[in-house]
């Protein structure tokens, strides 16, 4: 198994939010990887994409800073694994659209004052879980299946959309998480919202957005029979786990979803315990569902 | 204001379809991206009328309002466009033309989110959390939101006091600056 393992190497992009307010995502992601024996080699003085608030207002900013992001990594071995739905869709844009576009392309070279390195091979770790290392040995590493868990999958805009960018999986009915979920034991329900916007990073500046329009996430989640909520972006954890509180509060309701990362899902059936993948942080205490379910 | 020929101006929207790489004639109205688009109940114009607007030259009308500021950047109107028309990219280079005009808009608290993103890009290399939702709170007045979040998340280890500066902080300062100079010399948009 070790042998056989060695080849996966990446050179690791987690993203600003992973070293703050989703740090239970870069801790789960590190010790599921090091369990299925992947290695990732953090990027040296990797900084901000520049998420939705750059290509907001100012696209060459967006893609320069990307582009940069996406020299650095050349510094590591391996294709480049990215945590964050948000940090993945804009370094695959700007390989899109640098591909595309030769009057943008020298902009950016300008800019960054640099070569691009348009070729290098940009992964989401679903993609990496899934595909690289394969769902028949992720099976096989299970030590503990999450038998009894129904998991509503939530993708969110940015891991697929826009059609030939991201190229995950099916722009309109993807299922790559839903095959994870099921290669370590668990249900998945299937539910209307796993596609829909949560707000974003509305939750800055207009949080009554995020408000209205994970609620309407949460409760399809809800009605679908789902036990909890199962995602791979950190924006999208923020509004349905922190603000799922507040979210009840303003509709009168009661939800009780835990939120996971995708890592932790996964982590918890390789066998990893809830305290190194930082279950605790979760502020939707999952505590309860995972003892009824006798996962713990 | 009503529309006119008087108020038609091309000129811009030739700028928004080189920005954005699409093309806004390519739309047929089948009004498809309002019909998936999450935020058009707070936009008063709907994304198929924005990209109508534009056909027609009426950008002011667009600018003015607060549409783009409330898109969210779902990439679903992209998506599901049969002409391959790409509207969020248009409504990047809206934004982007707003936000150089400085002009009127009824939309400050997410012009606001992004300018202080930004500058916390340009100051640390990577984003500071704590530091963006405080600042973001004395600058637009709103001293009391999410305050009673911020214990939580501290509690659970999810909002950082302190933050370090990258130790590349020069070679990121130095593409914002090239960025401006490049669009001094009138080398980019």
């Amino acid at each position: 198994m070790t042998t056989e393992n060695t080849s996966l190497k990446y050179s690791y992009y987690p993203g600003c939010s992973l070293h703050a307010s989703a740090g239970e995502y870069d801790l789960s992601t590190r010790e599921l990887f090091s369990v299925l024996n992947i290695r990732l080699t953090e990027i040296p003085d990797w900084f901000c994409c520049g998420a939705t608030p750059a290509h907001n207002v100012d696209e060459l900013l967006s893609l320069s800073l990307c582009a940069k992001n996406l020299e650095l990594a050349e510094q590591v071995e391996g294709d480049v694994a990215v945590a964050c739905a948000a940090c993945f869709s804009r370094l695959k844009t700007t390989q899109h659209v640098l591909a595309e576009s030769p009057v943008k392309r020298k902009q950016v070279e300008k800019a960054i004052d640099a070569p691009l390195h348009l070729e290098s091979n940009v992964k989401h770790l679903l993609d990496i879980l899934a595909r690289d290392f394969g769902l028949e040995r992720l099976a096989a590493s299970v030590k503990k299946p999450l038998s009894g868990l129904k998991v509503a999958c939530y993708y969110g805009c940015l891991l697929t959309r826009p059609t030939d960018v991201p190229n995950l999986d099916c722009v309109e009915a993807p299922t790559i998480m839903e095959d994870v979920l099921k290669a370590v034991g668990a249900e998945t329900v299937t539910w209307t919202h796993r596609l829909e916007c949560c707000g974003a990073n509305f939750t800055l500046s207009r949080p009554g957005v995020v408000i209205q329009l994970s609620n309407a996430i949460l409760d399809s989640a809800k009605a679908a029979g789902a036990d909890c909520i199962m995602v791979g972006c950190p924006l999208c954890h923020g509004n349905l786990d922190i603000r799922q509180k507040e979210i009840e509060g303003v509709y009168s309701t009661d939800y009780g979803l835990p939120v996971f990362y995708l890592t932790q899902l996964v982590g918890m059936a390789c066998g990893i315990s809830a305290e190194k993948l930082g279950l605790g942080a979760l502020i939707v205490n999952p505590m309860p569902l995972l003892r009824e379910k006798q996962l713990l | 204001m009503i529309i006119s020929q008087d108020t038609m101006d091309l000129g811009f929207v030739r700028k928004v379809e080189a920005l954005s790489g699409t093309s806004v004639r390519s739309c047929f109205q089948c009004g498809k991206c309002s019909a998936g688009c999450p935020m058009a109940t707070f936009m008063e114009h709907p994304p198929n009328r924005v990209v109508r607007l534009l056909q027609l030259g009426q950008w002011q009308r667009i600018l003015a309002g607060r549409s783009i500021w409330f898109c969210a950047s779902c990439e679903t109107c992209s998506t599901r466009c049969p002409n391959k028309v790409h509207l969020a990219s248009i409504m990047d280079a809206l934004r982007k033309l707003s936000w150089d005009a400085e002009g009127p808009s009824k939309e400050s608290y997410v012009q606001l989110a992004n300018k202080l993103f930004l500058q916390n890009i340009r100051s640390y290399g990577r984003q500071y959390e704590m530091r963006l939702a405080a600042v973001f709170n004395v600058k637009s007045g709103q001293f009391l939101k999410d305050l009673m979040l911020g214990p939580k998340l501290l509690a659970k280890g999810k909002l950082k006091m302190f933050h370090h500066k990258n130790k590349n902080m020069t070679e990121i300062e130095k593409i914002f600056s090239r960025i401006e100079e490049m669009r001094k010399k009138g080398e980019a948009l």
